[in-house]
């Protein structure tokens, strides 16, 4: 279970971010920032090697020491950040993955949403509802 | 991995999944733009069933072309054929025809999903409006080409958290055929 | 759903609507071309939003181009461009033979005038297709002899 979901534009300003709340925000903006660098060096290099990452997952982008950060990009080049604690070893690349899934078919919905602005902040029930069931839920 | 292969293996399903998905989203996009245009909720609703009443009195040509389908015998029959044929033909849905009137003269059509409002979130400031208004005025415009008056209106809407979306429909009158003029030559 | 009328005569009425409105003067044909051209960017912002979603992701601009000319196309308008061409500047243009759209306009030359509001919301769906996958550009459409049409790709570099 992750501890902070965030959406980044394809002009890298923020388009959702929640974190639990029992921490520190502002820390969690600071690693989904710093993510965006390792995002745009790794999709960077489709087409330009052999063995180039033609897949939306992009895997995990570092780990810290308290934290784990997983990046993935849409075809529209929207990304989507999932930080879990370090310390959460049970989980599994495949569950990360199907986060992300889930993630990336609610956010579809959002953009066909006729009411939603592209480009705007994130602002749904639906979308609000996926990400809630994956987040760490603080007692 | 299997990555490689996945943008043609999806190509039939993209297909049949995004025809309606184009309509859809192409009505999305007018009501939005009627919601621009319009002051408020209840002008939009009025254009909406205007828009689709022009809609209807032509898709009934299609209609009748496709599903040879004769007049109907009563108006439980015509209710019987929106909902089998007509709703299953253009929207890919069947709903349920339910609660008729004792006199039979008027019944509702309930929808499980509405495909119209697949991904529709309404923002507050739109309470009153009827986002899928425009099925309203296509049943009305198709019927009149049947010489049928029928009153039809949403009463329940999913989108405004019902669990349901319901349609009305009332029968109202049969139109006379208006007799084309005999002309006899004289000369 | 099976069936096309739908779409067509959705197509129809919202011309009809946007050429017809207080909100639209009847003279003023290019504010009426623009707000089709809108609506359609947005729905092919959507569109191409869901049609990607399983795809791996895109080597270049040529690669982006074969999408909208094969899947896209097939979606939207049921068959595919019957040819496309690049002057290799980022100038592409998509020919269909057999346009969708413009069915429904008798081949006669007196229709021709009529031509472009039907192609415009057409012109933003492509274009708005286009953006969404990261490529900037300009699009414009002419039928000559219909019902074929022409698609001119103007990509606009950053």
């Amino acid at each position: 279970m992750a501890v902070c979901i965030a959406v980044i534009a394809k002009e890298n300003y923020p388009l959702y971010i929640r974190s639990v709340p029992t921490q520190n925000e502002l820390k969690f903006h600071y690693t989904v920032h710093t993510s965006l660098d390792v995002v745009e060096e790794k999709i960077s290099a489709v087409g330009k090697s052999i063995g180039d990452q033609r897949e939306l997952y992009l895997g995990l982008l570092y780990p810290t020491e308290d934290y784990k950060v997983y990046g993935y990009v849409t075809n529209s080049k929207v990304k989507f950040v999932i930080v879990v604690d370090s310390s959460n070893t049970s989980l599994r690349d495949n569950e990360i993955r199907s986060m992300f899934r889930k993630l990336h078919n609610s956010f579809t919905d959002v953009m066909c949403n006729p009411f939603h602005n592209p480009g705007d902040p994130i602002q749904s029930k639906a979308f609000d509802g996926i990400v809630s069931g994956m987040m760490v839920q603080s007692s | 991995m299997q990555k490689q292969v996945d943008r043609n293996k999806s190509n039939k399903e993209i297909q049949t999944l995004s025809n309606s998905e184009l309509f859809t989203l192409t009505y999305g996009a007018l009501v939005t733009q009627l919601c621009k245009d319009y002051e408020n909720d209840e002008e939009v609703n009025k254009q909406l069933d205007k828009m689709g009443y022009n809609i209807g009195v032509r898709l009934i040509e299609d209609f009748l072309a496709r599903s040879t389908i004769g007049r109907c015998q009563d108006f439980r029959e015509t209710a019987d054929v929106i909902a089998k044929v007509a709703f299953k033909m253009y929207l890919g849905i069947t709903p349920s025809v339910t609660n008729w009137s004792p006199a039979g003269d008027e019944f509702s059509l309930i929808l499980e999903n509405n495909p119209l409002v697949d991904f529709v979130e309404l923002p507050d400031n739109h309470s009153t409006l009827i986002y899928s208004n425009l099925l309203c005025g296509v049943l009305r415009g198709a019927l009149e080409m049947v010489q049928m008056a029928v009153d039809v209106k949403f009463v329940q809407d999913t989108l405004r958290g019902d669990n349901v979306t319901e349609i009305r429909m009332k029968f109202i009158k049969r139109i006379e055929e208006n007799l084309p003029f005999a002309l006899h030559r004289i000369c | 759903m099976a069936d096309e009328a739908p779409f067509q005569l959705l197509h129809s009425e919202l011309i009809h609507y946007i050429y017809q409105s207080e909100h639209g003067a009847d003279t003023d044909n290019a504010r009426n071309i623009t707000k089709l051209e809108a609506m359609g960017f947005r729905v092919g912002q959507g569109l191409m939003e869901r049609l990607t979603k399983d795809t791996a992701r895109f080597k270049d601009e040529l690669d982006v181009m074969k999408f909208i000319c094969k899947d896209f196309w097939t979606c939207v308008f049921k068959k595919q461009i019957d040819n496309l061409r690049t002057n290799h500047q980022g100038i592409y243009v998509l020919q269909d033979n057999k346009f969708r759209l413009l069915g429904s306009l008798s081949a006669g030359k007196q229709y021709l005038e009529h031509a472009p509001k039907f192609l415009a919301f057409s012109c933003g769906l492509v274009r708005g297709a286009l953006c969404s996958l990261g490529v900037r550009s300009i699009v414009t459409a002419e039928a000559a002899v219909m019902p074929a049409c022409k698609f001119q790709v103007m990509i606009q570099k950053s």
